[in-house]
């Protein structure tokens, strides 16, 4: 009876102190919990469940009240609004937006072959947006197509085959950026490959017979790309030039897993102003850029109680709007706001800007404990907007309060 | 083929203005009789010539039941009984009973007095409709006649809001009127047993969407509020005497203790008197804890909110007031919204739909300037101080809009198929191209139809009820006696008896206890049939061949060849003759009980054939 009721004060205390913390904040509650959140539009996102046998993609759209800046209190419209949905029966551990189209990219694990989902023939016109989703064990891509006004049901529209398909880890996808809608995909460094999702037809393979898995997969430019094994080692490629790899060792510790976030600015055409942050299984930040991969800018331990010895949702992200910032989430139910200027070169722990409790604080009856964060991201514009999902289908949207600016 | 039809008259594909016709078992029932709150002409109301161009509705509706006392569930009712004309039952649970006279007659007041329209129900027809009202319990059925009978779940949403589960005999439908599938501050989650109604008609005004959680929503508020109050403005709540109020203000209360807050909070005058009536009353309709804690403390009795006078609107510092009408039309609200609109530091939150015309309509959308119609002005000079009129108000308090309502999202409506094991399903309320999705989901997940009619457009279901029959005992130990294998469930078995309707029930008995039982007298029933055949031998001696031929075809039958000239084969009678002319076409006679049919027949047919030559006519 005491521990019920320390668990109500305890929950209690967050939503008084949420107040004050955050400018907005929702909840929403899936049926089926998602490890992926992608933005297919500026108001619209992709989630997609990761459960052994059948799976839903839903497009949502975010509700009015989050781009209504002016005369916010007359929106009384909060809801996600489910846009568009479909059926997949693998598990989803990547899902990308195609830029510019209509499509998305899954990768599902249970075939042995990229999907590609397009729209009806008959409505050609809305090949405008796309996505591809890759699932966690198997080497296979399926495209889907969102769909336009007339329907609300997602369709699979084709299914990229991979030749390499020799490893038992996940594809990771990046889409391309310009040009005719393609695909970099791959589940180790040798196999990365740019597919044309129109033809399938294979545009730039790497042929270096490098075995290491690949953990993250990102273009910087419209023919550069960045890749981050699970060692740490990061690789710069070109598509236009398939001998010319560049591999930067991490010489990181055995047994350390590594993930990649990277800073883009695409109105830059200098794909050597961007910032590349790789987090460790051991809760180290390491900050480089493009010029020197090798020597890190500065770095910083986390303060963080591990709550699962999985690493399958590590995540770092950078604010898109926000100077130095950057995300963390996967070790526990906590999303962890940083704010990378004070940090230095010598590896010293940090505390956070800001942390998201919120998973932590369901009032189901849920085990809160054991609640991870399975995604987050960024909201493009809005600077302190972020996304994020945990294990037990929640999805929470929040604006945190820059205590800065709060105070004055 | 037993089926049942549906009709949405103003539900199907559409917001507000629910009203659907059920057909089951040769019942006709119609499910809510709300109004379109956006309409002023006929639009508003359900479009009932869909049954009067066949006659009056008392003819064709065998009940109606209102789920609960949202307008656009409950707000054609008076139309519909006092001026299109019906005077049968209609259902709705006790809190509806109680408030939806009380909504109706706002509701009259703001479209007849305000915006001046004739050809509305006047508040005798409100009065007359509701003596019409049968009062339903939850989990209680209630038999509307002989054969249909109606059981109310709980649906939460709202005080006194019911699903209704419809009978008739083993055919059944359940209606979920708008309902939540989880509980908040005053109201529980909706619930229904497994009873597997073969359609369950479910709202889905909110089937496309994922709800933002309660919690957030509160956090909302309180942020607005406390702002407000820190500031040192004055926030004015307009709300509706019943509903979302209390919930707000256990939440307030609850705020302001653990804050420490000191800034008043009142509630207009006669508001918490009425509401702590309807809430006692109804006590068993809000949640668990409420009920609970109802014995030690009267929720619905605050510590920091008090009843307010109206001489405290003009007090300096901060403030919450609680106010009706929740619409700014009329009364208390309207006079503290006059008062405090000029002032940026105040706040007012609408927590509710205001239909058009009213104060509230205007400035949720954004209205800077109200003009005040002359009448209203006169009424107010009367009831004001000197000096506080305008004629027109400069609105430049904080206007706040959020919703509260308690409504099943995708989520919810999955769980309720769940719980339900519907065997078709049906959507009303919503636009069928948004759910196409959820249609798919609904038919994959629980492979049953899910159908989602327009309005006017009927959907049949067909149906296969199983219809139970008693057979008596001595009808099966006969059967048994006859031998044969064990019965077995698995595997039908053919027997014959006699079928008694009666009583409403339905009993196979053997025919000797039917007819001691009905006193009816056994009637015989005999076949008789002609066969000819060439058969150039005496009458007698054709006979005794028939005879030798019978005996040689049916093995195990009693067959005689009696003195007076016939064959008989176990009842069957065979005579045999001919005529002067020709002595050699013989005619046979052949008659027989109905008892033995098969065997009758079959000897004509036998006899048909003719007899085997070099039959011994000894």
């Amino acid at each position: 009876m005491g521990e019920t009721s320390s668990v109500e004060n305890e929950f209690d205390d967050w939503f008084i102190e949420s107040l004050k913390i955050y400018n907005n904040i929702h909840e929403y509650q899936l049926e089926h919990p998602t490890r992926v959140i992608e933005w297919t539009s500026e108001k619209t996102i992709c989630v997609a469940g990761y459960s052994s046998d059948k799976n839903e993609i839903l497009e949502l759209l975010l509700p009015l009240k989050l781009f209504t800046d002016d005369n916010q209190g007359l929106c009384a419209e909060r809801d996600f609004k489910v846009v568009h949905g479909g059926f997949s029966d693998g598990s989803i551990h990547c899902l990308k937006h195609i830029p510019g189209t209509r499509y998305i990219i899954v990768a599902i694990d249970y075939v042995t072959s990229f999907c590609c989902h397009e729209l009806s023939s008959s409505n050609c016109c809305f090949l405008l947006r796309c996505v591809v989703t890759n699932d966690g064990f198997n080497s296979n891509l399926q495209v889907w197509d969102l769909g336009g006004e007339d329907c609300d049901v997602i369709k699979r529209t084709g299914v990229l085959q991979l030749k390499s398909a020799s490893s038992d880890k996940g594809v990771k996808i990046a889409p391309g950026l310009t040009g005719d809608p393609c695909v970099l995909h791959g589940s180790q460094i040798s196999d990365i490959q740019l597919t044309e999702l129109t033809s399938g037809k294979p545009l730039y393979s790497l042929g270096k017979d490098i075995p290491d898995l690949l953990s993250s997969l990102q273009f910087v430019s419209g023919s550069v790309f960045l890749a981050c094994a699970c060692n740490g080692d990061l690789y710069v490629g070109d598509t236009r030039n398939p001998s010319g790899l560049q591999n930067n060792p991490a010489g990181g510790r055995e047994g350390v897993h590594w993930c990649m976030g990277v800073k883009t600015d695409l109105s830059s055409s200098d794909p050597s102003s961007c910032s590349v942050a790789r987090l460790s299984s051991a809760c180290q930040v390491v900050v480089s850029d493009l010029r020197d991969l090798r020597a890190p800018l500065f770095q910083a331990q986390l303060h963080v109680q591990r709550k699962t010895t999985s690493d399958d949702f590590m995540k770092v992200t950078w604010a898109p709007a926000l100077d130095n910032c950057l995300a963390v989430s996967g070790f526990d139910g906590m999303v962890r706001i940083y704010d990378t200027a004070s940090w230095r070169p010598e590896l010293m722990e940090f505390q956070p800007l800001f942390i998201h409790r919120g998973h932590m604080m369901s009032d189901d009856q849920f085990d809160t404990s054991s609640a991870v964060v399975t995604t987050h991201v960024w909201h493009p514009s809005r600077p302190r907007t972020v996304l994020s999902a945990a294990v037990d289908g929640s999805v929470h949207v929040w604006d945190w309060v820059d205590k800065a600016t709060a105070s004055c | 083929m037993p089926e049942i039809k549906v009709t949405p008259l103003g539900a199907g594909q559409d917001v507000g203005r629910s009203c659907i016709l059920v057909s089951i078992g040769g019942k006709n029932i119609m499910l809510d009789c709300g109004m379109h709150m956006g309409f002023n002409d006929d639009r508003r109301f359900p479009d009932f010539s869909y049954i009067t161009q066949q006659g009056r509705l008392t003819e064709f509706l065998d009940c109606v039941i209102i789920s609960h006392f949202h307008l656009d569930h409950c707000g054609a009712l008076p139309y519909m009984s006092e001026m299109v004309g019906y005077d049968g039952p209609i259902y709705m649970t006790h809190p509806t009973k109680a408030i939806c006279p009380i909504l109706l007659e706002d509701f009259r007041k703001i479209t007849v007095d305000k915006k001046g329209e004739t050809n509305f129900f006047t508040s005798q027809m409100i009065k007359d409709c509701m003596k019409k009202v049968v009062p339903l319990n939850l989990h209680q059925t209630v038999q509307v006649d002989d054969e249909l009978e109606i059981k109310a779940y709980y649906a939460g949403h709202v005080l006194g809001a019911a699903m209704v589960q419809i009978k008739v005999g083993s055919e059944s439908v359940v209606y979920t009127g708008d309902y939540n599938m989880t509980p908040d501050r005053h109201l529980g989650a909706a619930w229904i047993d497994k009873c597997r109604p073969d359609i369950l008609i479910s709202e889905s005004t909110y089937a496309t969407t994922i709800r933002d959680s309660k919690r957030c929503r509160e956090r909302d508020f309180l942020k607005k509020v406390h702002e407000t109050v820190e500031r040192g403005g004055k926030v004015l709540i307009p709300v509706f005497a019943l509903g979302r109020a209390q919930e707000l203000c256990i939440l307030l209360e609850t705020f302001w203790e653990r804050m420490n807050m000191k800034a008043p909070i009142y509630f207009s005058t006669g508001l918490t008197e009425k509401a702590n009536h309807y809430y006692k009353l109804f006590i068993t309709w809000t949640n668990q804890k409420i009920r609970k804690t109802f014995v030690q403390r009267n929720m619905f009795e605050f510590k920091h909110i008090k009843a307010f006078d109206r001489s405290y609107a003009d007090n300096p510092g901060p403030m919450v007031v609680f106010a009706t009408p929740g619409m700014l039309h009329a009364g208390q609200s309207l006079q503290i919204f006059k008062k405090w609109a000029g002032n940026e530091k105040n706040m007012i939150i609408m927590p509710g739909y205001c239909v058009q015309g009213t104060i509230g309509h205007k400035i949720l959308n954004g209205q800077k300037k109200l003009e005040m119609e002359n009448r209203q002005t006169v009424i107010e000079i009367e009831r004001c101080e000197p000096g506080c009129c305008h004629l027109s108000l400069e609105v430049k308090l904080q206007v706040e809009y959020m919703s509260f309502s308690a409504h099943a999202d995708a989520k919810g409506i999955m769980q309720l198929i769940r719980m339900a094991e519907p065997r078709n399903m049906l959507l009303v309320h919503g636009e069928a191209k948004k759910m196409e999705f959820l249609k798919d989901k609904i038919e994959q997940e629980f492979t049953i139809n899910c159908f989602m009619p327009a309005n006017g457009e009927t959907t049949t279901v067909i149906t296969n009820p199983s219809v139970p029959v008693d057979i008596s005992l001595n009808l099966l130990k006969r059967e048994m006696a006859l031998g044969g294998p064990l019965p077995d469930p698995k595997k039908p078995r053919t027997m014959h008896g006699t079928l008694i309707m009666k009583d409403n029930s339905l009993r196979l008995v053997s025919p000797e206890q039917a007819l001691k039982e009905l006193g009816l007298n056994e009637h015989q029933l005999r076949f008789t049939c002609r066969v000819q055949l060439q058969d150039p031998h005496s009458d007698p001696d054709t006979l005794s061949r028939i005879y030798t031929h019978l005996k040689s075809v049916l093995k195990g039958y009693t067959i005689q060849h009696l003195p007076d000239g016939t064959v008989m084969v176990e009842s069957i009678v065979i005579k045999v003759s001919s005529s002067a002319e020709e002595p050699n076409t013989k005619v046979l006679l052949l008659s027989w009980s109905y008892q033995d049919e098969d065997l009758g027949s079959f000897l004509s047919t036998l006899l048909k054939k003719g007899l085997p030559s070099g039959l011994s006519s000894m």
